[in-house]
């Protein structure tokens, strides 16, 4: 009755044909994406809850007799509501596990290549959700204004400042002037809540359509299937009505798992960080910046120099360079790692040593650099650290490349492989 | 004549209709852009002063920084062989550059590059702020040997020695914290006696 009401007026029944009948790959791990997306959902509905009590400002007001910044007093505030620490800590933990469900996707996607022609451009459009995501995470380290977010923000202004040339520009621009103004937090809250997350639903929806336009990559197995039926097409289930069950489920599921984490596990304890004051918390950032903190602890100090005027620290390298460098060897994979043909079936990673093993041997050395993050409480020199990071990495690429190697030579039968 | 691709008529002047639209396009473009480039400037303000400027002056007296005496005169009585405290000069307190950290070792312990003219019966105040990325430093104390114990960022692990002008022993800090004069007054309260002996805050 509803439908045909609205059908009459929207032709609905067009767009059920187009999208609604699209084959989703029955497959688990095309799943880590829909886990991305649907933190995203839960980071918007409380973010939006967090929203409406949050004062995004430094002023010092009153709080219980101490003066502390509006910001830092207005989310305990938020903390003192019923299921508002709750609340807050969903929205945090659901940060986290968005990043984490990004860098899981985008290895299946690696280890499967399929990033390959023609879904270089969705490669390009989810990494760069991934560093926006990771901008999202950054801004809204600062918004409680607690002696934590303080400190960090700070270590990224002097990072940001550290760029050669225009540095000072830059951290000045992102920064609303010398650390800490009283512009940062009003100019942080925006990005948090406006600019970002718009970029972040403007890319989602160009990955979702591109997603749409190209379908997904399929397993190997569905093409002999295919063959095997005569039919061109994919093999899967369509979108409504069984996919948006499985979804739905997997949503509340995921969801029901995240509360139980935001319930147990504290996360951002600002009452016990405090205001901002002259001391500095031992403190470690969230996991996806480790990578970073940790090679910032490895880079020995004395290690700048000056290019055409530019002054390179070891700040630089560490917390500009390093992670652009990253981002860059990720954007480049497409285009090195080439097929001539459109290439709609995923590979076996078995079957593809050089590729398998280099993403084995970066994502040791990620690892590690993690692991440097805690050489201070493991008791680890620098020095070691730095050697003990450079041979895993390599010890992990080399034996793996040499294991595949060996395992495809005996699948060939002795046959020459690429 | 007619241009044979694009069907277009070049008039006396010779330019074409489809030249001219994509010139009054990039016009149009490059004024709106231009005009907007000032915004850059608004939203990037000028430089206070850069960095980390001290005023910190000979005569201002030491004060805790931090705990529960925070804004009380440090008395020389109140710190035993080991302790280390953050202070500020009295009434400069809203200035995070004049953040010192004040430590008692063996007046013995002390050896060169540390200005043992600026310390007094075994005080040394340095600056409290990491060279690397400007957090505030800690006292990792040992008390068994106390002229073993060090000054530590807890932000990635930069160690100073306080006995040798807070060298750097480990971690990325790029140079020393700089070292400022501290002298004991008849009543026992401290006051500052010179500028920081160099550069302070991040050195980027």
């Amino acid at each position: 009755m509803i439908f045909k009401w609205f059908d009459e007026r929207l032709e609905l029944g067009k767009f059920k044909d187009k999208f609604l009948s699209k084959t989703f790959p029955a497959h688990p791990t095309f799943l880590l994406g829909e886990i991305a997306l649907f933190s995203f959902i839960t980071l918007v509905i409380t973010g939006i809850f967090l929203g409406f009590i949050y004062e995004p400002s430094s002023k010092l007001v009153s709080l219980f007799g101490a003066m502390v910044p509006a910001a830092y007093a207005s989310v305990v505030r938020i903390d003192l509501l019923p299921m508002g620490m709750i609340i807050r800590r969903i929205h945090h933990w659901s940060a986290m596990i968005m990043i984490a469900a990004i860098l899981v996707h985008l290895m299946r996607v690696y280890f499967t290549s399929s990033y390959r022609k023609p879904r270089e451009i969705n490669w390009l459009v989810g990494l760069s959700l991934w560093s926006i995501a990771m901008g999202a995470a950054f801004t809204g380290y600062l918004l409680p204004y607690s002696n934590f977010s303080v400190t960090a923000t700070s270590i990224a202004y002097y990072m940001s400042k550290s760029v050669p040339w225009i540095g000072g520009w830059i951290s000045s621009l992102l920064f609303a002037g010398d650390f800490p103004s009283s512009g940062i937090v009003p100019r942080f809250f925006f990005m948090h809540v406006m600019l970002i997350p718009t970029a972040l639903i403007g890319l989602i929806s160009l990955h979702m359509l591109i997603l749409v336009k190209q379908k997904h990559t399929e397993p190997l197995s569905n093409k002999n299937r295919k063959e095997a039926e005569g039919g061109r097409r994919l093999i899967g289930i369509p979108i409504w009505p069984e996919q948006t069950v499985i979804s739905m489920s997997f949503y509340f599921f995921l969801l029901f798992v995240v509360v139980l984490i935001a319930t147990y596990i504290p996360l951002n304890p600002i009452e016990i960080y405090g205001p901002p004051s002259p001391g500095t918390p031992v403190m470690r950032p969230d996991w996806y910046f480790l990578v970073v903190y940790g090679f910032l602890k490895l880079i020995p100090g004395d290690l700048s120099f000056t290019v055409l005027g530019g002054k390179i620290t070891p700040e630089t390298i560490g917390g500009v360079i390093f992670p652009s460098f990253t981002i860059l060897v990720f954007a480049l994979i497409p285009f090195l790692d080439r097929s001539r043909e459109p290439q709609n079936y995923i590979e076996n990673p078995l079957h593809r040593p050089f590729m398998t093993s280099f993403g084995i041997g970066g994502g040791i050395f990620l690892c590690m650099l993690v692991i440097a993050g805690y050489i201070d409480v493991l008791h680890i020199t620098p020095e070691k650290m730095t050697v003990y990071t450079i041979i895993a990495s390599l010890a992990a690429w080399s034996i793996s490349y040499t294991l595949l190697r060996f395992y495809n030579r005996k699948r060939m039968g002795g046959g020459h492989v690429k | 004549m007619v241009d044979e691709t694009t069907g277009d008529k070049e008039d006396k002047t010779g330019i074409t209709r489809r030249r001219f639209t994509l010139g009054v396009i990039i016009a149009s473009i490059a004024g709106a852009l231009g005009s907007l480039l000032s915004l850059l400037k608004v939203l990037a303000p000028e430089k206070k002063g850069g960095g980390y400027v001290s005023t910190i002056k000979p005569g201002d007296r030491f004060i805790y920084a931090k705990g529960a005496n925070t804004g009380d005169y440090i008395k020389v009585s109140s710190l035993n062989i080991g302790d280390a405290v953050l202070a500020f000069p009295e009434g400069k307190t809203s200035n995070h550059a004049n953040i010192v950290q004040l430590i008692k070792l063996d007046e013995s312990a002390y050896k060169a590059p540390t200005h043992i003219k600026y310390t007094d019966q075994g005080l040394v105040a340095y600056s409290a702020i990491c060279t690397h990325l400007g957090c505030t430093v800690s006292w990792v104390e040992n008390e068994k040997s106390p002229d073993t114990s060090y000054t530590e960022c807890f932000c990635h692990n930069s160690i100073f020695d306080p006995t040798r002008g807070a060298k750097v022993l480990g971690g990325p800090a790029p140079i020393p914290l700089a070292q400022i004069g501290v002298k004991v007054r008849d009543d026992g309260t401290l006051v500052f006696t010179s500028d920081f002996t160099g550069p302070i805050g991040p050195q980027v």
